[in-house]
């Protein structure tokens, strides 16, 4: 596993752990003690994209369903996202990981996460329905239809965005988001 | 250098104008000033605010996400606002995660607050805000704001407000000029009446009226005050030329009496109302020896005869208590120690409302004629003594006389012839007249004495008695007597009886053919009663007017009209030991008219001697 790391982020993890009490940031990831990893980076990623994008009300099976982050393939974050995730409410829903082996039926997952051991990232776009925020690991894979793609430029985790994609889904992305983000097609 | 209290009203004025107008803008330009400093920092607390929030919103995907380029892309906007000298947002780890520092500004971050604020400080204003993601707070914004545009809007205003002043003065300056003529030209107007009116004293000047205000109710009240002075004025100078004249009279009138009683061979004095003597003239002080001042007010008693003094200050009290005339006779000391009788008379002067404004008075040597009226007593009253002895002792012999040769007549009358009858009878005719000449004469030489104290008569009382003496005559000449009502006179009863029964007497001896009329009366006149008897009868030749009142003077020989001659002597002899006075008015053949006067308060002119 690659070591990315920035100065910015280590020190912010320090931080993050001395002010536990406060409820700021990363909430509980402690454990290393020196440079947050690659996927402890996008793991907090992924819940940060909940909180820039607007879901329509059909995108869910009830009004207090959870937003349901869905992990397809090989979890690369192990316990990092559930750390993450663990006591989050955004806008009034709380947030769930689930871990899945094939495409899911609609309104089951808000957040679809195609893991690299998917040799075929772009088939798992296919079949899904309105509603669900698809993030990948290349390039191509925002190329083949998919919303949101990580990429690493220069030791720090970015990502891409598909906005045509995420439209055609009825999602609303923050405009701020779009200014992170390293480009938008 | 004059003070602002004595420059002219004009420049007083101006000055007042100018900085009230001063004040006034300077006031007012700081207060807009203070306030739009109040109200621009508010304004710039509330903008910049908004603007925190709007960074500060814009930046939380950017901290999220970790991007400080994204945030700091962010922050360069901030560039439209020229006076953001900072803008810097600090992570939760508390290190700048990314900012925007103006080129030109020598800055740096401000440190960061946990509090949302706005500040000022030295360096200018300071807002901070968290930045907060879904009610979590992910950083903090701190922008610092230079102050360079307060700055910037004070120079600005204190411009305009001195520019405001400098076109308002120019503007108020001549505007003022116009206006204080308005106030100072009529108090300039006023104050040079007053100025001329003050040098020349001409009270005819009259201020000019410029306006209805104050200044104008001023000016009427001077030029009224100017009229009253000048009408009193007018009054004064009239009084005072009139009080000048009245004065020079008075020093005139001074004088004639000064030179008058200078010149008078009398000694004259003068005294106040009260009694107090306060003239002497030089004769007077030569006489005494004595100067004014010994003399001043009760000073002259001193020149006055021990013995005549007491009486002397009783007479002059009793004239100034009543006002009436003072008179009385004296002895004076002259300077060699020599007293002399004078005849000392003072009279009040009255002025307009009857009040006695002063005495004169006169003190005449009468030391001479005293002295004759003095021996003339003496000889007088010799001689009234000797013809009172002589008829008294002659009454004895004579009535001898009288009686024996009756006695002879009617004893031894067969013993005489025809002639010898004849003659006792002429002897015996000759006593009786030789009683009745002496009874007479001692009648006269009593008339001399005055009753032993003063009386006062009822003159109606002593006709009435000289009429019931009289009765019988009356009858025989068949005589009509009238008369008035009659006064009390200060007179003894008895001495005015005598006076009335000679006149009436007389009236019928020498009555003419027609019945006697005889009319009595009785008037006030000059301080004395003034009786009249009138008859119808002879009269008298004027030439014997005086002759009749002398003792034994009878104008008729004949047996027709009897008597002894003395009647007319008593009368005078009477009335003049009261002070009074006896003379008749007659012609022949019209009537005579006797008058007598009595003095009211009767002079005891010598004391009784015999």
């Amino acid at each position: 596993m690659e070591q990315v790391t920035s100065n910015s982020f280590r020190r912010r993890a320090i931080v993050i752990c001395l002010n536990l009490s406060l409820g700021l940031g990363f909430p509980s990831f402690c454990q290393a003690a020196g440079e947050p990893t690659e996927y402890q980076v996008k793991a907090a990623f992924l819940l940060n994209f909940t909180k820039f994008i607007e879901w329509p009300a059909a995108a869910f099976e009830t009004p207090a369903a959870p937003i349901a982050i869905c992990i397809l393939g090989d979890d690369p974050f192990g316990s990092a996202l559930d750390h993450f995730v663990a006591g989050e409410v955004v806008n009034g829903r709380k947030v769930t990981v689930e871990r899945i082996k094939r495409a899911p039926p609609p309104k089951a997952c808000q957040v679809l996460f195609t893991a690299r051991s998917e040799k075929d990232a772009a088939r798992s776009l296919l079949g899904l329905g309105m509603g669900t925020l698809t993030v990948g690991e290349s390039e191509a894979f925002v190329r083949d239809g998919g919303m949101i793609a990580f990429v690493v430029e220069d030791r720090r985790v970015r990502f891409e965005i598909n906005q045509t994609a995420a439209q055609s889904a009825g999602l609303k992305l923050s405009s701020r988001l779009l200014n992170v983000a390293k480009s938008v097609e | 250098m004059l003070s602002f209290r004595d420059i002219p009203i004009k420049q007083k004025l101006m000055i007042v104008v100018m900085v009230t107008t001063t004040a006034a803008l300077l006031l007012a330009g700081f207060g807009i000033v203070a306030a739009d400093s109040l109200l621009f920092r508010g304004y710039l607390q509330r903008d910049l605010s908004a603007v925190a929030r709007m960074v500060a919103d814009n930046s939380t995907a950017a901290l999220k996400f970790n991007d400080p380029e994204s945030a700091a892309e962010t922050l360069a906007a901030l560039r439209a606002k020229p006076h953001v000298a900072a803008a810097c947002i600090y992570g939760q780890d508390g290190k700048v995660f990314a900012r925007y520092l103006r080129p030109d500004a020598n800055t740096q971050c401000p440190p960061a607050d946990v509090r949302d604020e706005s500040r000022f400080s030295a360096d200018g204003l300071i807002v901070s805000r968290a930045i907060l993601l879904g009610g979590r707070r992910i950083g903090t914004l701190v922008l610092l704001y230079d102050l360079g545009e307060i700055a910037e809007r004070m120079r600005l205003y204190s411009a305009t407000v001195l520019g405001v002043l400098l076109f308002s003065s120019a503007i108020a300056f001549p505007l003022s000029s116009k206006l204080r003529a308005v106030i100072a030209t009529p108090i300039s107007r006023l104050a040079a009446a007053a100025t001329s009116v003050s040098q020349t004293g001409d009270y005819s000047v009259r201020a000019q009226k410029l306006s209805g205000d104050e200044l104008g109710v001023l000016v009427d009240r001077f030029n009224e005050m100017l009229a009253g002075i000048q009408s009193r004025d007018g009054t004064l100078r009239t009084v005072l030329r009139d009080r000048e004249e009245a004065l020079r009279d008075a020093e005139k009138a001074r004088e004639r009496f000064r030179f008058l009683a200078e010149s008078m061979p009398q000694k004259i004095f003068t005294a106040t109302p009260a009694g107090d003597r306060n003239y002497f003239n030089r004769q007077f002080t030569e006489f005494t020896g004595l100067c004014f001042e010994q003399i001043e007010n009760w000073g002259w008693t001193q020149a006055v005869h021990p013995d005549d003094v007491e009486a002397d200050v009783r007479a002059w009290r009793r004239s100034i208590a009543t006002g009436e005339p003072y008179h009385f006779q004296h002895r004076l000391r002259r300077a060699d120690g020599v007293y002399r009788w004078h005849l000392t008379r003072a009279h009040a002067m009255r002025d307009a409302h009857g009040d006695i404004s002063m005495w004169i008075g006169s003190n005449t040597d009468i030391h001479e004629q005293k002295e004759t009226e003095e021996e003339l007593r003496r000889a007088n009253e010799d001689l009234q003594q000797f013809a009172y002895s002589a008829s008294h002792d002659l009454q004895e012999p004579i009535r001898n006389v009288a009686v024996y040769s009756e006695i002879v007549a009617k004893r031894y009358s067969h013993l005489l012839d025809a002639e010898g009858l004849q003659f006792l009878g002429f002897l015996t005719e000759g006593g009786r007249r030789l009683i009745t000449l002496i009874n007479d004469l001692l009648t006269y030489t009593r008339a001399g004495l005055i009753e032993g104290k003063m009386t006062t008569a009822d003159a109606s009382a002593a006709l009435q008695h000289a009429l019931a003496s009289l009765a019988e005559a009356i009858r025989e000449n068949n005589a009509t007597v009238t008369y008035d009502k009659l006064p009390q006179v200060s007179m003894g009863e008895s001495h005015l009886q005598q006076v009335f029964q000679n006149l009436i007497g007389n009236a019928l001896k020498y009555r003419s053919e027609t019945p006697p009329q005889i009319e009595i009366s009785a008037a006030y006149h000059g301080g004395a009663w003034r009786f009249s008897v009138r008859d119808n009868g002879i009269g008298i030749d004027a030439p014997y007017k005086e002759v009749i009142f002398g003792v034994f003077k009878r104008l008729h020989r004949d047996q027709k009209y009897g008597g002894t001659g003395i009647g007319l002597a008593i009368c005078q002899r009477v009335v003049e030991r009261y002070g009074g006075r006896i003379w008749v008015e007659s012609s022949l053949g019209k009537g005579s008219t006797f008058f007598f006067t009595v003095p009211e308060y009767a002079v005891r002119t010598q004391s009784a001697a015999v």
